[in-house]
């Protein structure tokens, strides 16, 4: 069965982009703009990987949806990687790339938008493996 | 002293003492006026009040001589006043003495005689004065002392600054009532109290740098929390004439809201930031996308992938002119080009504008001017009302299913005209309402997120609306529409 990825983001072209170079590479992709709905659909089927954003609805709205996942025991396996455009220090003083401040994001990797189609194949690739 | 300045009044009903003692006079130097009776001598004197001396005789018609003593007194104290008389006793010279003349000459009297008792009196007149000059100036000079003291007492009072003044053994000597009300610890204490006991360790740590460190004019400043407000405190040391220090004065800014100022301005700026960075990383993701030919081979996909783009760069760039125009309106460097100006033509042409893009989505766009196409004149920019509405009406279009209606409906109401756009969009919920003119807020919902919109246009078009001292008000049903009235004042 193929790998299912599930991407959240409130933006529609980041979303399509990746889905795109997602898709290209076998994966199943599904879509959320909002990061209440995608949690929902977690506990309906549970994906492979998650991919989101940071700032949607609210500031934290995607680091909100990767410490839940993370402190479920049901999902705390499933790799994220957490996409943002967010730079500002003023917002979050950090730019997590050591394991542990990973770990303290709820996250497995950290790229700032947009990030390159090889280097998210490559690190999707690695986590799923 | 010197003669000629002084004025000598002479009053006598015998021409000749008047005579005489004006010849005598008048050549040692005085200036001589004379009187027959007290009713006339109070007339010269009342004319002009410059005499220096008067010689009265006692016994005179209309008004005698006691009598007239007793009232120039009152009108003159420091007036030496010397009785002339040809009957004088001692209870007469007593009498007059006692009601304030200084001596008396019984006549007949010798121009040595009168000189001498003159030239006396002038000298003690003279003594008294000085000596009433000093009593009236220390008296001043006390005063000056005492309001001055009050003076600084106000100010100190007053003053909106906390100060703290601290001597060299740590003790508080002097706290205004600022002080007391930013240093809750002080408003209990009595000057003059340890500084320990204000607990506040940082306070107490800028005292000791001041007093370790080598004397010298320098001001020590530290960012102060106390309670919930952010205080600037400055301490200066009292350097005394030795050059020791004795002590030092400390002074509390409050820089609560010069702080939060900060970190408004801090926030804007990283809002835009984020706002920038946002349509421009998903360019350079689709661009991405195209560059590294994961694209399928399909003029079709490609053309697909430019469009986005198209749209992001566009949103990018409306972006931009947008934060221009509310920067200029916040710099005040906008200027409005006034003129008298058709309200209803202009809501017209904003809404022809919109034709296109409400037709696209089968939306039933129409103007209703409720003045018959009659033209209502207002005073205002032109540029900016067509801003306004085109706006309003881009957003009821955007924010509209397709199929639905917007409404645009001028009116002239009085001393206003206004100009109302009515969708039947999706609506703004009551908690959102407050927000919508803020910078940057966009309602994040599944619906909105396909709108394309910088966050910046309802608060342009608020400022754009505040500049013609206009009114904008927004009415909403969630699910079920909203409308924005713009109110401008006529000519």
């Amino acid at each position: 069965m193929r790998p299912s990825i599930m991407l959240v983001d409130d933006d529609r072209d980041f979303l399509e982009m990746n889905r795109g170079i997602l898709e290209a590479q076998g994966f199943r992709v599904d879509c959320f703009t909002d990061a209440d709905q995608a949690w929902e659909r977690m506990k309906g089927r549970v994906p492979d990987l998650v991919i989101t954003d940071l700032m949607m609805k609210s500031l934290d709205s995607g680091f909100s949806l990767a410490r839940k996942i993370k402190s479920d025991p049901r999902y705390t396996d499933v790799p994220v990687i957490i996409v943002t455009a967010i730079t500002s220090k003023l917002h979050f003083d950090f730019n997590p790339q050591s394991r542990e401040e990973l770990e303290v994001m709820g996250c497995q990797a950290y790229f700032d938008k947009p990030v390159s189609p090889d280097l998210l194949i490559a690190k999707v690739k690695e986590l799923l493996s | 002293m010197n003669g000629e300045e002084l004025r000598i009044l002479v009053v006598d009903d015998e021409y000749g003492i008047r005579e005489g003692c004006r010849k005598i006079l008048t050549e040692e130097g005085f200036h001589v006026t004379t009187a027959v009776d007290g009713i006339e001598a109070l007339e010269v004197f009342g004319r002009a009040n410059q005499y220096s001396a008067a010689l009265v005789d006692l016994m005179m018609p209309r008004l005698g001589g006691l009598e007239l003593i007793g009232r120039l007194k009152e009108i003159d104290p420091d007036l030496l006043l010397i009785i002339i008389t040809a009957y004088a006793t001692i209870d007469t010279a007593v009498e007059g003495t006692k009601r304030g003349a200084y001596s008396y000459i019984p006549k007949p009297f010798t121009p040595d005689e009168l000189m001498l008792t003159i030239r006396n009196g002038l000298e003690r007149q003279a003594l008294a004065l000085e000596a009433k000059r000093l009593r009236e100036e220390r008296e001043r000079r006390l005063l000056e002392v005492a309001s001055e003291r009050s003076r600084c007492g106000t100010i100190l009072r007053c003053i909106t600054d906390g100060l703290l003044v601290i001597n060299q053994e740590k003790l508080v000597v002097l706290r205004n009532n600022a002080a007391a009300r930013i240093l809750p610890k002080a408003s209990k204490l009595d000057v003059p109290f340890p500084l320990a006991t204000l607990e506040d360790p940082k306070i107490e740590q800028v005292i000791d740098e001041i007093f370790e460190e080598d004397p010298g004019p320098r001001i020590v400043s530290r960012e102060l929390d106390i309670g919930k407000s952010t205080f600037m405190l400055n301490i200066s040391p009292v350097i005394e004439p030795n050059g020791e220090t004795s002590g030092a004065v400390a002074v509390f800014r409050d820089i609560t809201a010069l702080k939060k100022l900060e970190t408004a301005k801090s926030m804007f700026v990283s809002m835009v930031a984020h706002e920038l960075k946002s349509p421009l990383a998903a360019t350079e993701g689709w661009l991405n996308l195209l560059l590294s030919g994961l694209v399928k081979d399909d003029p079709k996909e490609a053309r697909h992938v430019i469009e986005r783009s198209y749209i992001r760069v566009n949103t990018l760039r409306n972006l931009v002119s947008e934060l221009l125009s509310i920067t200029a309106i916040e710099t005040g460097n906008f200027q409005l080009h006034r003129s008298s100006v058709d309200v209803s033509a202009i809501a017209r042409q904003a809404v022809e504008a919109a034709g296109e893009k409400a037709g696209s989505k089968a939306i039933d766009l129409a103007l209703n001017n409720l003045s018959l196409d009659k033209a209502i004149t207002a005073l205002a920019d032109e540029e900016a009302l067509l801003l306004i509405f085109s706006n309003l009406i881009d957003n009821a279009v955007k924010y509209t299913p397709d199929g639905g209606t917007v409404t645009v409906r001028v009116a002239q109401n009085g001393m206003y005209v206004s100009v109302a756009v009515e969708d039947t969009g999706m609506g703004i919920k009551a908690e959102e309402m407050e927000k919508i003119f803020d910078e940057f807020y966009r309602i994040k919902s599944e619906d909105t997120v396909d709108i394309p919109g910088t966050g910046l246009g309802l608060s342009l078009v608020k400022r754009l609306v505040d500049l013609h001292q206009g009114q904008i008000e927004a009415e909403s049903t969630a699910g079920a529409g909203s409308v924005f009235t713009v109110k401008i004042p006529l000519s």
